[in-house]
């Protein structure tokens, strides 16, 4: 392959390497249009490609078969349109996170994600991984704020699905297809997004010395008495854990949502529920992305709402027992858990405790995919874990989207 | 077919076959060959199979309420209709949803949810009779879907009768399964990537409170502007939804209303925490107000609120009172052109000279141009048809899409070349070819060429059997 002369290209090194794959060479390509020549030069030479975004996700998933080059995503940082009043954003796949956040708070707008590392996530980072983070509560996740989409298929060829409008359904639904393929179907170049108005008050409460039974009561507590939190998680590095609920919105409905969950905590499972100063709230949330991003080992857990009660006993147990200082993040309402730590020295015992673990949740159909893990224990754990039922169709898709197989090759689950 | 799914079950005399020519769009027919009424999963993957062998198109249906033609049947075809599979199979509480068949009525689900202070959020206006399965193939919206989304937001997982007959479990209760969100991308495929017999859907706690306001203007410009300012404030109204004069004129004319005859309206819900709706609804009556609102009308009770959302939700149907017929239009604009697409309409309908009523969903920019014609006056229908295109058109030019919530169907597959470009509509195309190669489900809809689903993807390229006239290509 060669560069034409518009791309910026460099022989690839270590430090490009995706889980220990060093690609032949990099290209930052400036534009969606150059994008669409790289893709389109990789076609003729047969090459494969993986995309980098911020690179916060690049533990995610099995090393490529193949890997001639890498395409990085940094150079795709407009933002396309801003439509304040129509409250919709187009943006290259490259702007992280925060650039959008500043953007649009200009006029006090946001887009309602809040994945940690938000100043080195992209846009089409966080669509490739359907990254999230505690507001996904209140607002859903990528899927339910994505409205269009335009990617670079394998062959150079640039497709849009959806549009510019919140409500649309003309088409197949390509925006939700991208969410989470990992690069496997296509460059995701532009992102058309949904946004929200920035709430004018934001609070967050703490219940301390909660039993996984406890965080459950409370969630029921809440649904029974009709609060609506923008965010509720749960952090752990024992037994118990602490509970943050956070509210947003206008002051009076804050405050009365704030005023009545304070009764609500100590009628369900005793104990104070304090209402966090705002640089202590600040200071929890942190520690939340913290916990997020650490650890050797991360799991992320997927399973019913309920069925986190048995913790820590049960396949909890099963993970907690094979890491040292073990920290847990979870979502009680959406039943999804980040596990993290340090596995134990056996890659053998960590791999059998990992299925183990993932035994005890299929039935119900929860998952376990490895985010990041050692050496030793990804040589013996497939970090998808078995491919789902619908795997065929998961594979015929991969196979009209992208025939040759160049992109992201064996990454993806079921090494597709 | 009849040893599939019992003789009775099945619907083969030409007068019978004539209930299924249609669905909600009935300048649109074709008699189907056969009506099949399965009960089961097991039914449904049977009859599929049995077609494929015999080479048969397949058409899913629900309740036949869809306005695009989705549900068309194509000649000589098997219509699959899922009526009779309406149970609801689970309920779970705390974790938040329910598994229910495709038969079952939108509005249903919510009743059946109702003792458990729970419901299903998406509403569109003939919930009380659409089905799920219906809604899922059209990604089905309603009225307050700007706060709480489409139908592809509340559906979790679905058990899937492919193409050849296959069944598969797609997504499920439990989030984020790995993968590719297969979930995702067949939520509004029209019927083109597969049947589902069985739907998990997500279940919301019941608001707090709702505040309702309904509110006149002078024209659409000020209530174009009411909507803006009041979303510019920050809030998300659980629902807004603008008339003009003549969708008001229906509306009266059909429920007898005391609705003022002024040029337009809003009738907005805000719902959430008590203190929180308190603040949102006095905001935004205030906004109506220095927007020029006329009057302002608070309802007293439960009672009262009803009626205005029964005005609401009849305009359709009372349009029928004003004109011997019309054509009901859907097309998307982004929100902050409402006043100046309406002016627009109103020029292209002065110039046809044919009246048209304007109802919408104005909080997400949807509109329902009712486009009034009589089918009796040579020439009227067709001037009508070219109206609701032109107008589709201006949507397109702006920014927006040819559907909001309609889908695209038999009717509008001749527009979706103008909004999307051919390499778009290929990937979706090959998107439909993964999950259905022969092209055996619902053919002939959305894509505005027919095409051929290659060994290999690539440009279009005749097949021979198509060629030589054998082989019926869409």
């Amino acid at each position: 392959m060669s560069a034409t002369g518009a791309l910026a290209v460099r022989p690839g090194t270590e430090a490009d390497a995706i889980l220990g794959v060093v690609p032949k060479e990099v290209f930052s390509p400036a534009d969606v249009e150059d994008a669409r020549a790289v893709l389109g030069e990789t076609a003729r030479t047969g090459a494969s490609v993986g995309f980098v975004g911020g690179g916060t996700a690049l533990g995610l998933g099995r090393p490529p078969r193949r890997l001639d080059a890498v395409l990085r995503t940094e150079r795709l940082t407009r933002i396309v349109e801003y439509a304040p009043s129509d409250q919709i954003v187009v943006v290259e796949a490259g702007l992280t996170l925060d650039a959008l956040q500043r953007a649009v708070a200009a006029h006090r707008q946001r887009l309602a994600i809040d994945p940690p590392l938000p100043a080195r996530r992209t846009i089409g980072g966080l669509v490739a991984t359907n990254g999230f983070g505690p507001r996904r509560t209140r607002y859903g996740s990528l899927r339910d704020l994505i409205i269009g989409v335009s990617l670079v298929r394998a062959d150079g060829a640039l497709a849009k699905g959806g549009g510019k409008v919140v409500k649309n359904v003309a088409g197949f639904d390509l925006p939700k297809m991208m969410v989470g393929s990992l690069g496997t179907l296509g460059l995701v170049a532009t992102v058309t997004l949904r946004l929200h108005p920035l709430p004018e008050v934001d609070v967050t409460l703490v219940a301390g010395k909660k039993t996984a039974r406890d965080v459950r009561n409370l969630v029921a507590a809440m649904r029974d008495a009709q609060l609506e939190p923008a965010a509720v998680a749960a952090l752990s590095t024992g037994p118990l854990f602490e509970v943050a609920i956070r509210f947003e919105g206008f002051p009076a409905g804050v405050a009365e949502q704030r005023d009545r969950l304070v009764p609500l905590v100590a009628k369900t499972s005793g104990g104070a529920c304090e209402v966090l100063p705002e640089a202590a709230a600040r200071a929890f949330w942190e520690r939340h992305d913290a916990l997020r991003t650490a650890g050797p080992l991360r799991a992320k857990v997927a399973m019913l709402p309920s069925a986190f009660e048995e913790f820590p006993e049960g396949w909890s147990g099963t993970l907690l027992r094979l890491l040292e200082a073990p920290s847990v993040v979870l979502y009680p309402t959406l039943g999804i858990s980040f596990f993290s730590g340090v596995p134990s020295p056996d890659p053998a015992q960590g791999a059998a405790a990992l299925a183990s673990a993932r035994a005890a949740l299929a039935p119900a159909g929860g998952s376990l995919v490895l985010e990041e893990a050692p050496d030793g224990v990804r040589a013996l754990v497939d970090p998808w874990g078995p491919p789902p039922p619908s795997f065929a169709l998961m594979r015929a898709l991969k196979d009209r989207l992208d025939p040759d197989g160049r992109l992201n090759p064996g990454r993806f689950v079921g090494g597709i | 077919m009849s040893a599939l799914v019992g003789a009775a079950n099945c619907v083969s005399s030409p007068s019978d076959l004539r209930t299924y020519e249609c669905d909600g769009l009935t300048s649109f027919r074709v008699t189907p060959s056969l009506v099949v009424l399965p009960a089961s999963t097991e039914e449904v993957a049977a009859v599929v199979r049995l077609a494929r062998e015999l080479g048969l198109a397949v058409v899913a249906r629900g309740a036949g309420t869809g306005l695009s033609g989705g549900a068309l049947p194509v000649p000589g075809g098997v219509v699959v209709a899922l009526t009779r599979m309406k149970k609801i199979l689970e309920v779970d509480l705390e974790n938040g949803f329910l598994r229910v068949q495709p038969g079952v009525a939108n509005l249903d689900v919510s009743r059946h949810l109702a003792p458990f202070g729970t419901y299903y959020a998406p509403d569109p206006s003939s919930q009380s009779v659409c089905t799920i399965g219906g809604n899922v193939s059209e990604n089905s919206g309603g009225a307050h879907c700007l706060k709480y989304g489409f139908t592809s937001n509340h559906v979790l997982g679905a058990r899937i009768v492919l193409a050849d007959g296959a069944v598969v479990d797609v997504g499920g209760p439990a989030l984020d399964a790995p993968g590719y969100d297969l979930m995702g991308t067949f939520v509004g495929s029209e019927g083109m990537l597969g049947i589902v017999t069985e739907v998990v859907l997500r279940m919301l706690r019941k608001p707090q409170a709702t505040r309702t306001f309904f509110a006149t203007f002078p024209s659409t410009d000020e209530a174009g502007n009411a909507v803006s300012s009041i979303i510019a404030s920050g809030v998300v109204p659980a629902a807004i939804e603008m008339m003009d004069r003549l969708a008001m004129r229906a509306a009266v004319a059909a429920t007898g209303l005391d609705w003022p005859d002024v040029g337009a309206s809003l009738l907005m819900d805000v719902d959430g925490p008590l203190a929180e709706v308190e603040h949102t609804s006095r905001h935004s009556v205030d906004l109506a107000r220095a927007a020029g609102a006329l009057e302002i009308r608070i309802p007293k009770d439960e009672n009262e609120r009803a009626l205005m959302w029964k005005g609401r939700k009849s305009a359709f149907a009372a349009v029928g009172r004003i004109s011997p017929n019309y054509i009901v239009q859907d097309g998307v604009i982004p929100r902050s052109s409402i006043a100046e697409v309406l002016h627009e309409i109103e020029a292209l309908s002065k110039s046809a000279g044919l009246r048209v009523a304007n109802v919408f969903h104005a909080g997400d920019g949807n509109l329902h141009p009712l486009v009034l014609y009589d089918a009796k006056v040579p020439g009227q229908e067709k001037a009508a048809e070219e109206l609701g295109g032109a107008i589709l058109r201006l949507c397109l030019r702006l920014g927006g899409s040819i559907t909001g919530e309609h889908g695209v169907g038999a009717e509008k597959a001749v527009y979706m070349g103008e909004m999307f470009g051919e390499d778009d509509l290929e990937t979706m195309h090959r998107v439909r070819c993964a999950f259905d190669p022969e092209r055996r489900l619902n053919p002939g809809k959305v894509f505005p060429t027919p095409r051929l689903c290659g060994d290999r993807p690539g440009p279009y390229v005749p097949h021979p059997t198509e060629v030589s006239g054998e082989a019926t290509r869409g």
